[in-house]
């Protein structure tokens, strides 16, 4: 336990000791790396950001329904009737000079109203059904829309829910992109594992000779795997840093555009971790791939003296 | 300790570097390897330490059989081997005294008691004044004497040497020749592959002579 123990710290010293001494090669890999993982996680974060905002949406569906202008009292007491039916939550009546008083007051639209000869606005109820599903939504809204009397409906949610099946899409990208660019990782780590491993040939049958087993050779090439991982996580947290600067005051300038106090949001500590923790793990990978294939290599091509 | 019985190693390519060879050696002797280069010497060395693995017959070490020992053994029956190399095979990245704490650090050992050891036993090569110089600032028979500290640093019951003496002038060759006949004193099995006819006679023991691949002699 204790010789385990010792294996794997002299394996981490090893590695550091090689990634030290070549901090160019380490630098620009890592760099590498760490433009490789920004994409996928950039793309996360922003979308983490516009889902805070999708969020602030009503979420709850409301159907609209606008009557004809010239809808007779026994239609309005119909579809009033239809309202109170079991599938309906809520339905609360908007007469049209309620709407035009809320329209002037709300968008400071005084000017245009009060020049009105007559009101344009038909009266309307906002229903809100006690099943939020999409389809049913759908098939509600159509068979409201058919009462006589009603001239159309409108379902209020319907561009909320476009942005949420648009950020849907969007996170499906960010998992594919994420899968591309794991290879990518893996790829760019075995090939920096490979050169070293090339390097330290004569070390690697040396160390077969006098008794190293496949695991002690292979362990310092999987720490310099998983550090050099760790260092393109941290790079990639410092291209995201840096690209979050530069957004931050036109994102906040177009957010006041909107009368909103929205701003970029960092990542949190978890996503941090799990970034990090992934990377080092995919540049493990890499060298673990890496290695066992170039340790082959280098045995088939061994002594011939 | 280790037994040949009908071993045949041909390389790929078809040479035939052993021809049903049989042989025993006892634990604790010192075996003598001679004949021109091609004989068989070193495939012989080669295959006590599975480094190669015969084509047929049974190689056998301390009770093992060493044609059928799985790759993930290997590592283990080396650790109690001792190999020097006619090139010596020495890590020129590192100091003298890394070189000859390599194999205790592979077994997992102490660093301190490892150092302790490696000290021991480059003071007993005659190298303690250079155990911080690189290897390659060594005179060749200083980087012989370096191997086979390295090969001594773990205590092998079994030391395997392949033309240990072989690029050397007569007075190094006569050192390590005496440094090997100490360790027969104290018990180590040696098998020294040489045809320096002058270490022979020099230390005894037991001298096998091959022929293109087949034991020609066996002379006491």
């Amino acid at each position: 336990m204790i010789g385990w123990l010792r294996h794997h710290k002299h394996a981490l010293a090893a590695a550091l000791r090689r990634l030290g001494a070549q901090a160019l090669a380490t630098c620009l890999t890592a760099l590498a790396m760490g433009v490789a993982i920004s994409l996928p996680s950039g793309l996360y974060l922003g979308l983490e950001n516009l889902s805070r905002v999708a969020g602030e949406l009503p979420a709850q569906p409301e159907i609209s329904l606008f009557l004809d202008t010239g809808a007779s009292a026994g239609q309005k007491q119909a579809i009033a009737a239809r309202l109170r039916q079991p599938d309906i939550a809520q339905a609360r009546f908007v007469p049209k000079d309620e709407a035009l008083a809320a329209l002037s007051a709300s968008q400071d639209l005084t000017d245009i109203t009060a020049g009105l000869m007559e009101n344009p606005l038909p009266d309307a109820w906002v229903v809100r059904p006690r099943d939020a599903s999409r389809a049913s939504l759908v098939q509600l809204s159509g068979s409201l829309g058919k009462l006589s009397g009603v001239a159309d409906t409108h379902l209020d949610s319907q561009w909320a829910e476009r942005l949420q099946a648009a950020l849907a899409i969007g996170r499906t990208v960010v998992w594919v992109l994420g899968g591309l660019f794991a290879i990518a990782l893996i790829a760019i780590s075995g090939n920096a594992i490979r050169a070293q491993v090339l390097a330290r040939r004569d070390e690697i049958l040396v160390s077969r000779l006098i008794g190293a087993t496949d695991r002690h050779i292979r362990r310092p090439f999987l720490y310099l795997g998983a550090l050099q991982g760790l260092f393109g996580g941290l790079a990639a947290g410092g291209v995201l840093a840096v690209a979050g600067t530069i957004l931050r005051e036109p994102v906040e300038h177009l957010a006041t555009l909107y009368g909103s106090t929205f701003h970029l949001l960092p990542p949190d500590g978890a996503e941090i971790a799990a970034v990090l923790g992934l990377s080092a793990l995919f540049g493990w990978l890499g060298a673990w791939l890496s290695v066992t294939r170039s340790l082959h290599r280098v045995e088939t091509a061994r002594w011939n003296h | 300790m280790i037994s040949f019985n009908q071993v045949t190693k041909r390389y790929p390519g078809g040479h035939e570097a052993l021809s049903s060879v049989s042989l025993t050696i006892e634990q604790g002797e010192l075996l003598f390897l001679s004949g021109h280069s091609g004989a068989g010497k070193s495939t012989l060395l080669k295959l006590i330490a599975a480094i190669e693995r015969p084509t047929s017959g049974v190689v056998s070490v301390s009770g093992q059989n060493i044609s059928r020992l799985p790759r993930r053994a290997v590592p283990y029956l080396r650790r109690n081997i001792g190999l020097v190399f006619q090139d010596h095979k020495l890590l020129f990245d590192r100091s003298v005294i890394d070189n000859v704490v390599l194999p205790l650090d592979i077994a997992g050992l102490d660093r301190r008691e490892s150092l302790k050891r490696a000290r021991a036993v480059i003071d007993k090569v005659g190298l303690l004044n250079r155990e911080k110089a690189n290897p390659v600032s060594l005179s060749g028979g200083e980087q012989q004497r370096l191997c086979i500290a390295r090969a001594l640093v773990s205590r092998p019951a079994l030391l395997l040497a392949d033309e240990p003496t072989g690029n050397l002038d007569a007075g190094y060759a006569a050192d390590i020749m005496a440094m090997f006949r100490d360790f027969h004193q104290v018990g180590t099995t040696l098998v020294i592959a040489t045809h320096d006819e002058r270490a022979i006679t020099a230390l005894g023991g037991r001298t096998l002579h091959l022929d293109h691949g087949k034991i020609e002699e066996i002379s006491a």
